[in-house]
Order: C-alpha cells, then sequence, then structure tokens
C-alpha cells in the first residue's frame, strides 16, 4: 500500500513538471508520436503479417518456412557467413587495434585511414571491386574459385565489416593502461604470457562485442551478397526476392522476422555485455605511453596482417578506380572516360535524388537525434524508457526487415498516418532519418554524459529555464559530436542501400540503388564510375563538415569518422 | 532579535519505495538570520548536500517548507528562485569567457548591457579577477576559477547564497586563504549564506551558526565554540575535533560544579547542566588539550605512556588507562611541561573549566 502511494506520487511529480514546461510536454509528445509511427508500427506490421495466413492469426507461415530446405538454406547460410565473418573480422581487427595501440609501428595515420575507409563507401564497391578482380573476366580470373558464393561473400564482408572492429577494439585496448603490461613484465612475465593473461583477458569483453556487431553488420549486409551470393542464398536477398519478385509479402516477412531474432538478440546482448562495464575502466586513466622494444613475434605477425590487410583494401580499391577508365572490362582496356559520361547521362536524376535526399535529411536527423539523446540522458518523464528504447531499435533491425515494413505499414493510410507515402520522396526521407537516428543518438548521449550536470544546474540556478540552458549551455558543448553526428549521417544516408531498395520508386530513385542496376547489367565499368563519384562526394562532405568543426569547435575536441 | 531569513520548516527528502525508502534528509528544523553565514557540517551521506539542494530547489521536498524572507519557495523552479549556488567543481561554461559566465544570469533577467558590464566589472574587483574579462575558464588556475564560480553567482544579489563545498578541490593552503576571503566578502556584503562541507575546521572559521548533521537529522546548532565546548552528544563531540570520554557517575553537585567519579578518582567540571543529580551516569568529554600529564598522585587518574610523539610546539600522548582505554592528549610549549616516555606511570590531571559531561547514552537508550 505504501509502495503504491509512493511511486504514484513521485510519478504525478514527474508530470507536474511537465506541464510546467509545455514547450517540454508538446516536444516529448511529438517524439513519441514520429517515434510510434516510423520505428515500431513499420516492425509491428511484419509480425502481424508474418503471423497473419489466410486471415487468421497462425503460425502456418513459419511452419511453411522451416519445413521447407528452400528457405532453411538461407537461414543456415546467413549464421555460417555471419559465424565467419564475424570471427575474421574480429582477427583482422584486432591486429590492426594492437598495432595502433601498442606497437611502434611506422605510418599508423595511413594505417588508420586505410582500415576505416571501407565505411565511408558504399557497402557493395567492394562485392564490385571483388568481380572485377576475381570474376570471369576479372584480373585474377579464377585465382581463388569461384567468387560467386561463401567464399566471395567471406573475402567481401570481411574487408567491409572489419573496421566495426576495429573502432570498437582500438577504444577496449587504449583503455588496458599500458603500466599494467610493464607491471607483468617486472614480474617477470614474457610479452606472449603479458598477452595471454593480460591483455586478453582485459579484452575479452570487448573481443565478444566486436564479434556480435560484425556478426550482425554481415547478417543484415544486403548490397554484398545482392551482387555476388549466387547460388549462396542468404535471408537478407531472399527476403528481397520473396517480396519483389514473388508478391510474397507474407514469405518475406517471415523471412524477415527469422533474420530479425538473431540481429537484436546479437545486438542486447553486446549492449548487456557493454553495461556490464569491464575491469578496464578500473584501471584509471590510461597513459600514452607504447611499447618500444616489442619483440620480433609478436611484431612479425600483427605487421604482416597490417600490411596484406591494408595492401587488399588498396587492391580493391585501386580495381574500382582503374576499371572505371577501362574502355570495355578484361576485353579492350583502352583508357577512356567515355564511363564517366555514359554514367552522368543515365545516372544525373539519381545522383541529384540522391544529394536533395542526403542534404534535407541530414540536419533533421541532427538535431532529433540530439534532442532525443538529451531527453533521455538529463530528463525524467514517464516514456523516457520507451523512447530511449524505440529510438535505439532500428540500429538492431536489419535494414530488410525495415524496408518491408515500411511497404507494409505506409502503402495505404491508416490511423497513425492518414497519408500513403509510398512512392513519395517522403518515405525515403522519413526511412533515413529514423535509420540514421540511433548513431546520432549514441554521439549525443556520449556528448551530454561528459558535460557535468551541474554546469547546468548553474545555468539554472542563474535563472535560465530548461529549453534556455539547452540552447545556451548544452547545445554549445555538443557542437562537434553534433557535426560528427552531421558527418555521419550524410554518409550513411548517401551510401545506404538495404532498407532504401523497398522503397524507391520511378519519381524517387537513389545513387546506390542505380550502381546495382548497372551490376546487374553487367555495366561493370559505369558502376564502378558511379560508385567513385558516390566516395568522391561523401569524401567532399566530410571534408567540409570537418572544416566547419575545426572552425568553430573552439579547440573543442571534435571527432569525425575520418580521423 | 533579527527575524529568521531563511527558514526550513520539517523538510524532509526521501529515496526509494515501501520497506526500502531511505530518508536522506529527516524532517529537519532550521532557521537562518539575515546576513548570517551558517554551515551544514556532517560525515559524507549525512543529508547536507540535499538540504542544500531542496533550498536551491534541485531536489523536491518529499515533505516540509523551505522559506525565505517569509514566503514559500516550494513551488517555484529553481531558475526563479532568488538563490544562487556556488559548486563544488564550479561548473563554469567552458565554452564563454570569464565575462561572459559572470554575465550569464544578468543577461537571463535582460538587465541593460550598461548594467551587465558595470555589475561585471565592480564585482570582478570586489572578487580580485581584475583584468580576466577574456580568458576561457580553461585557462585559469583552480584558485581563479572557484572566484569566477563565487562572482556568478554573488552578482545575481541572490537572498541567499549557497555554497556546496566549494574549497574541496583546492591544494591546502589555497584552502585556507580562500576561506578567509570568502568569509570577510560574506561579511561586508552580509548576504544570507547557507555553506556546506565536511571539514570542520572549515565549519568553525567560517561560519556565525554550525549546523551538525547526521544521517539525516541535526544533532546540534550553534555557535562555533558551543558545539565545541558544549557538544550536545558523543557524535557531535567526536566529529567536530577530537574527544576523550569517560564514563563516571555524579557524586556531588554545587551551585558552580559537578563532581563526578571515575574509578573511584574525583573529576570536577563546570555546570552547565542543572538537571543532572548525584548517582546519574554521565561521559566527561575531555578534548586532548584539557589533559595534562604529571607525576602520579593518590588522587588523580593513572595511566601509562603507551605511546609519545614530539611536534616541537607540542607533544602528542597516548595514554592506557587500567581498564584498557586509551586517551589522547596533547600538551602545548612540551618544554615547559614534565615530559613523559613510553611505558612512563602518569596521573592526569583535568582542566576542570573545559569540560564537558553528558548525560551517558545507557541511559538514553533504556528510555
Amino acid at each position: 500500500m505504501k509502495k503504491f502511494k509512493f511511486s504514484n506520487t513521485t510519478r504525478v511529480n514527474d508530470l507536474r513538471k511537465m506541464i510546467g514546461e509545455p514547450f517540454l510536454l508538446l516536444a516529448i509528445l511529438v517524439v513519441l508520436y514520429l517515434l510510434i509511427v516510423f520505428v515500431i508500427f513499420p516492425i509491428f506490421q511484419v509480425f502481424k503479417t508474418s503471423l497473419s495466413y489466410e486471415g487468421a492469426l497462425s503460425l502456418q507461415n513459419y511452419f511453411d518456412v522451416l519445413s521447407r530446405s528452400y528457405y532453411i538454406t538461407p537461414l543456415i547460410n546467413s549464421m555460417v557467413l555471419g559465424v565467419i565473418v564475424g570471427t575474421i573480422g574480429t582477427i583482422v581487427g584486432f591486429m590492426f587495434a594492437y598495432a595502433i595501440t601498442r606497437t611502434p609501428m611506422k605510418g599508423k595515420g595511413v594505417f588508420r585511414m586505410i582500415a576505416t575507409f571501407p565505411m565511408v563507401s558504399p557497402p557493395f564497391v567492394v562485392a564490385l571491386a571483388c568481380i572485377l578482380l576475381f570474376g570471369r573476366s576479372g584480373f585474377f580470373a579464377g585465382a581463388i574459385g569461384n567468387i560467386y558464393g561463401l567464399t566471395g561473400l567471406v573475402i567481401v564482408e570481411v574487408i567491409a565489416y572489419s573496421p566495426t572492429a576495429f573502432l570498437a577494439l582500438v577504444g577496449v585496448l587504449h583503455a588496458i593502461d599500458p603500466a599494467l603490461e610493464e607491471a607483468a613484465m617486472d614480474c617477470g612475465a614474457s610479452r606472449l604470457k603479458i598477452f595471454r593473461t593480460i591483455i586478453f583477458p582485459l579484452a575479452t569483453p570487448g573481443l565478444v562485442s566486436a564479434w556480435l556487431l560484425v556478426f550482425i553488420q554481415s547478417l543484415a549486409d544486403f548490397g554484398n551478397p545482392m551482387i555476388l551470393s549466387g547460388d549462396f542464398a542468404v535471408l537478407s536477398v531472399q527476403a528481397y526476392l520473396q517480396i519483389t519478385g514473388m508478391f510474397d509479402l507474407a514469405r518475406g516477412s517471415t523471412l524477415a522476422i527469422l533474420l530479425l531474432i538473431p540481429t537484436v538478440v546479437a545486438f542486447y546482448l553486446q549492449k548487456y555485455l557493454l553495461s556490464k562495464k569491464s575491469y578496464v575502466t578500473v584501471t584509471g586513466k590510461p597513459t600514452s605511453a607504447t611499447i618500444k622494444n616489442l619483440e620480433w613475434y609478436i611484431k612479425a605477425p600483427v605487421y604482416a596482417v597490417c600490411m596484406f590487410f591494408a595492401a587488399v583494401v588498396l587492391l580493391f580499391y585501386g580495381m574500382v578506380v582503374w576499371g572505371s577508365f577501362q574502355k570495355l572490362w578484361g576485353v579492350d582496356s583502352t583508357l577512356t572516360l567515355r564511363n564517366y559520361v555514359q554514367m552522368w547521362k543515365m545516372g544525373k536524376g539519381y545522383i541529384v535524388d540522391s544529394l536533395v535526399i542526403s542534404v534535407i535529411v541530414t540536419p533533421i536527423t541532427g538535431v532529433l537525434s540530439m534532442f532525443i539523446a538529451y531527453l533521455t540522458t538529463r530528463k525524467q518523464f514517464p516514456g523516457r524508457n520507451f523512447i530511449e528504447f524505440s529510438s535505439m531499435l532500428t540500429f538492431a533491425v536489419p535494414g530488410t526487415v525495415v524496408g518491408i515494413g515500411y511497404i507494409l505499414a505506409f502503402n495505404t493510410p491508416s490511423i497513425l498516418m492518414p497519408f500513403t507515402l509510398t512512392g513519395t520522396g517522403f518515405i525515403i526521407m522519413i526511412l533515413l532519418v529514423f535509420r540514421n537516428l540511433p548513431v546520432g543518438i549514441r554521439n549525443g548521449v556520449a556528448a551530454i554524459q561528459q558535460i557535468d550536470p551541474s554546469i547546468e544546474e548553474a545555468s539554472i540556478d542563474l535563472g535560465a529555464d530548461s529549453s534556455l540552458t539547452f540552447r545556451k549551455i548544452t547545445l554549445p558543448m555538443i557542437t562537434p559530436a553534433f557535426f560528427s553526428g552531421l558527418a555521419n549521417c550524410f554518409v550513411r544516408s548517401m551510401t545506404a542501400i538495404s532498407a532504401i531498395i523497398f522503397v524507391v520508386s520511378g519519381k524517387w530513385n537513389l545513387i546506390t540503388v542505380a550502381v546495382l542496376g548497372f551490376v546487374d547489367n553487367s555495366q561493370y565499368a559505369q558502376a564502378a564510375a558511379m560508385s567513385l563519384l558516390l566516395i568522391a562526394i561523401v569524401l567532399i562532405a566530410l571534408g567540409l563538415i570537418k572544416l566547419f568543426t575545426d572552425r568553430m569547435g573552439r579547440g573543442m575536441n571534435s571527432s569525425s569518422i575520418l580521423e | 532579535m533579527k527575524q529568521n531569513y531563511l527558514e526550513l520548516k520539517k523538510l524532509a527528502k526521501s529515496f526509494g519505495k515501501g520497506d526500502e525508502t531511505f530518508f536522506a534528509v529527516d524532517h529537519i528544523d532550521l532557521g537562518v538570520k539575515e546576513g548570517d553565514l551558517v554551515t551544514l557540517l556532517g560525515p559524507s551521506g549525512c543529508g547536507k548536500t540535499t538540504t542544500l539542494r531542496m533550498i536551491a530547489g534541485f531536489h523536491t521536498p518529499t515533505s516540509g517548507d523551505v522559506l525565505i524572507d517569509g514566503y514559500s519557495v516550494n513551488n517555484i523552479p529553481p531558475n526563479k528562485r532568488p538563490t544562487a549556488m556556488v559548486f563544488q567543481n564550479y561548473a563554469l561554461f567552458p565554452h564563454m569567457t570569464v565575462f561572459e559566465n559572470i554575465a550569464y544570469g544578468l543577461r537571463i533577467r535582460k538587465e541593460s548591457p550598461e548594467d551587465v558590464r558595470k555589475k561585471v566589472s565592480d564585482i570582478m574587483n570586489l572578487i580580485g579577477l581584475e583584468n580576466l574579462e577574456d580568458r576561457q575558464p580553461r585557462q585559469l588556475s583552480g584558485g581563479q576559477q572557484q572566484r569566477v564560480s563565487l562572482a556568478r553567482a554573488m552578482v545575481m544579489e541572490p537572498k541567499v547564497l549557497l555554497f556546496d563545498e566549494p574549497l574541496s578541490n583546492l591544494d591546502a593552503k589555497l584552502r585556507v586563504s580562500t576561506r578567509l576571503e570568502i568569509r570577510k566578502l560574506q561579511q561586508r556584503v552580509g548576504i544570507t549564506s547557507v555553506y556546506v562541507t565536511h571539514d570542520q575546521e572549515e565549519a568553525m572559521t567560517l561560519s556565525d551558526q554550525v549546523v551538525v548533521m547526521n544521517k539525516g537529522m541535526i544533532e546540534q546548532i550553534g555557535s562555533p565554540s558551543e558545539v565545541y565546548s558544549h557538544p550536545a552528544n558523543r557524535f557531535v563531540a567526536g566529529f567536530i575535533g577530537k574527544a576523550n570520554f569517560l564514563e563516571s557517575v555524579v557524586v556531588k553537585v554545587t551551585d558552580e560544579q559537578i563532581i563526578v567519579s571515575h574509578q573511584g578518582k574525583h573529576i570536577a567540571a563546570p555546570r552547565w547542566d542543572k538537571q543532572l543529580k548525584v548517582n546519574d551516569k554521565v561521559v566527561v568529554v575531555a578534548r586532548p588539550e584539557s589533559i595534562i600529564p604529571e607525576l602520579p598522585s593518590e588522587d588523580l587518574v593513572e595511566g601509562i605512556v603507551a605511546d609519545s610523539v614530539y611536534f616541537g610546539s607540542q607533544m602528542l600522548y597516548e595514554v592506557e588507562l587500567p581498564d584498557g582505554k586509551v586517551l589522547q592528549i596533547e600538551v602545548a610549549d612540551p618544554q615547559y611541561h614534565v615530559q613523559f616516555e613510553r611505558g612512563h606511570r602518569v596521573g592526569l590531571s583535568f582542566k576542570d573549566r573545559s569540560l564537558h559531561l553528558l548525560p551517558s547514552e545507557e541511559k538514553k537508550d533504556a528510555l
């Protein structure tokens, strides 16, 4: 009884505080509505469709799918691919992270840039390069057998996704104080022993979480398997084909849910691991000392892996550049600019659409994500947990699932959304905003958490209300995070493919879709030219944003994904 | 007698629910007179900061009232309250200059640019921040940052100025000089202040009134000398300065004095507590400087020196009594006194006027 009364009064207090700030209340309600309509509703629709069979609620679709090898194979294939890519990707990422944080390797900056480059390029460019290199008329045709299948996908996804593991693990290794290693060495441990008894155990939670991240990305990958999977069917592509090829929404949804479940489980497992706070944080402030005299048997394999990987990345992207100037790939290697001219003629509309949409989407996502980050870290109100959960949800949900959800949810008007969005530019923009929101929110939350709450209290104490405090104190302090969020969002908007491919239309189309179309027609040179143009646009935009941030950051730490 | 300018009435703040409800501040009453500086002193977790934050409005009281100048401010949000706070970590806005930091509140109040400039430069001169207007906070030393934080609060001319352990991030020397400055400034401006600290020396040197808190409740309110020489209970006696406690029984009460017996030896103490009667159990509170070790004699409490440390200006002894209890003793100007070494048998004489008697806590428990 007492218990009930108490919780009730605090909730009433929270509510009363909110009513005292009508602006805030209104903003929260708007955010809640948007998240329900554009995040929860589409996913709910996918579930609903997968669970309805001939108009009734039933698990029949699942029985159907799981009883036919035609559908089970993609499930198994996706898992196998995810596990292999996760494992190799994590190993490569770890080697790179170790080299950057723990060895006196030369040219760290260059290695870092090469290692993270696949993150700013469209996901399927690597697959395109793979075809140019090892495909039927490729440079090294047949060198590694048939690339259309597991082998090709593993190579391509490792290149595309080990950067994720690398970035996660740099943070983990950076937080392990080198003094620990020195202490262990003082106690007589050899470098190998230190690695086994100190570094490896301390980095384990980070390693597992990196593995899960890569696993998720591999499962959700659409662009690469679309190009390269061949007979090796994977879930994301099969779900797409079910819907666009066979117009079987129920089967497509069912496959999407089968894809969703392992991804979401892996995502929350990874979040849980991170929240458990490994011992790393206990060791105090890391010093920047690196180990100078490292034994050759540590250096040799680490350096070898780094150089090999860097060489492969350069080779792949170099091949795309080379390919874009060839008259006819594999037949006539005269250098020409004709591909660019053709690409421009056919793809001008796509490029303009992509740019317009990204330019509109980016600032909206930036502001909305900062606002949600602020709400969830600094405000107490009923529904806070829901906002936190649902705004991060799209991060865990594979693009294919989101795309199918958007088709199902917005093809016809409903109570939640009284307009038909399908076929308009809005649906693409909305999808991109909510797809990219989680990255921005994560940046924002990290930035806001670094601001001591007493700084905001000081402002309130001096007479500012919450919105003024947000504008004058919090906002300027999170500006660097805001701009790096913008950079991120722009890159992701320009390079998105998996969810977008479901909502593009004749009127509104995007570069990534065009590239995929070229590849489909075996117009590899044009595809390469267009990919390069896309990469160039992204790099120019990143450069501009970085220039801008540096100018106004007043020396505050700004972190861009290019660094 | 001056009116209470700031008043806390049955103020309480609880956290948790149901059976796990925990009162961080447990229905306290407190009055602060206009122009006074009151410190809330206590160990960490005693509720002093929570109390301060309820006065500022950052915490909503679970029950009770905060009154400023006779009016309840319970329903006034922190940004509208006539209070200003000096934060423990200064909470300076890192993206603004010193001038912008100090002017922040005035500008929010929409004061004219001339007023803002004048007030800011006045307060900067008063606090000794001349010529630092254009610096960024991170270009300042810790002491300077602290002053900016103080200036930013004082420029608002709040009715009540609040300090949340403002000196805890400064080094020891700076802490001493800054607290003297704060005291002088506060007296010159005559601003009513509440100051939270866990440092009893800080509390003693700064305050008009010290409020000793423990476990969410007020143990004693009094002037620095009152809480030191007449602690209300063992907690206060032990928390403020060092204290020795001797369980005794009252044997005689005169107009001026109370004579107690500790293990058969008589000790005389001033008669502050009028209610004590013969045979009451009491505790003698003896500060280390109130005990003088002498050569043993018939009517003195006897003990053996367990340790002695020479400091030049003073000598510290630990003397073990026959019942195993160890007393802390400080002798000023040791050259003037007989010096003892470890193992020596000594007789202890008590400076009768410095002693304080507390009713025995056993009695309290029995009630």
